[in-house]
């Protein structure tokens, strides 16, 4: 079967104990691995301020992803986000052949710097 | 019809501007730069919504992106970098209006 490449980042309520956290998280992987995904990378950002409030929430738990998948788990995933009222916030993409190559770029850590370390003066 | 002669040809603004930078003597060489795109430069394939202190410079203090005209960015990139500002904003990392300004 033809699979993509996807990459979901989504926020956690942040007032969940640890173990809950780590339980919606599972949750989420064993979800997408149920649907023929398989897990290139899954990182945890951990907690951090939110630059706007969301759901009452200043901070948030975030977690990233990135998956093989047929294409048929992007409606699965969606509503299951909705249905998850501990997730706030998600964000699912599909990668096309620039975001691929910058993926590439990424682990091998060879991304291309923007900024050099000291800020130019204005 | 022939074309008038090359000396009385008007010479396209654009060009204009181009000559003036050239310049070494024109009053305004000092305050107009030659801006370059970021992006280019450095051999960007993707702009990525995570990498919040790239995208930051390209805000100002209210939380809007900066037009064109002022970073240099080059229209391809520009689009990009919309786009994955608006990313960054949907997911709480950057702000969608700046508050305690006043």
């Amino acid at each position: 079967m033809k699979t993509n490449f996807y990459e979901v980042t989504f926020i956690i309520n942040p007032v969940l104990e640890e173990d809950q956290v780590k339980e919606v998280k599972e949750g989420f992987e064993s979800f997408i691995k149920e649907r023929e995904a398989e897990i290139d990378e899954v990182d945890e950002w951990g907690i951090k301020r939110l630059t706007y409030e969301i759901d009452g929430k200043n901070s948030g738990y975030y977690v990233n992803a990135y998956f093989h998948a047929p294409g048929t788990i992007v409606s699965d995933l969606e509503r299951y986000f909705k249905l998850q009222e501990n997730i706030i916030r998600n964000i699912v993409l599909k990668y096309d052949n620039k975001m691929l190559k910058h993926r590439d770029l990424q682990k091998k850590g060879k991304l291309p710097v923007i900024f050099s370390e000291t800020p130019e003066e204005e | 019809m022939k074309l008038p002669k090359k000396s009385d040809r008007k010479t396209h603004p654009f060009q204009k501007i181009l000559n003036m930078l050239k310049n070494p003597a024109h009053p305004k060489k000092g305050n107009l730069k030659e801006k370059e795109c970021k992006f280019s430069k450095a051999g960007v394939v993707y702009i990525d919504y995570k990498d919040v202190d790239t995208l930051e410079r390209f805000i100002n203090d209210q939380g809007k992106i900066l037009p064109r005209r002022v970073t240099g960015t080059s229209a391809k990139y520009q689009r990009q970098l919309a786009l994955a500002v608006k990313r960054a904003r949907h997911l709480g990392l950057l702000p969608f209006v700046a508050e305690n300004l006043r």
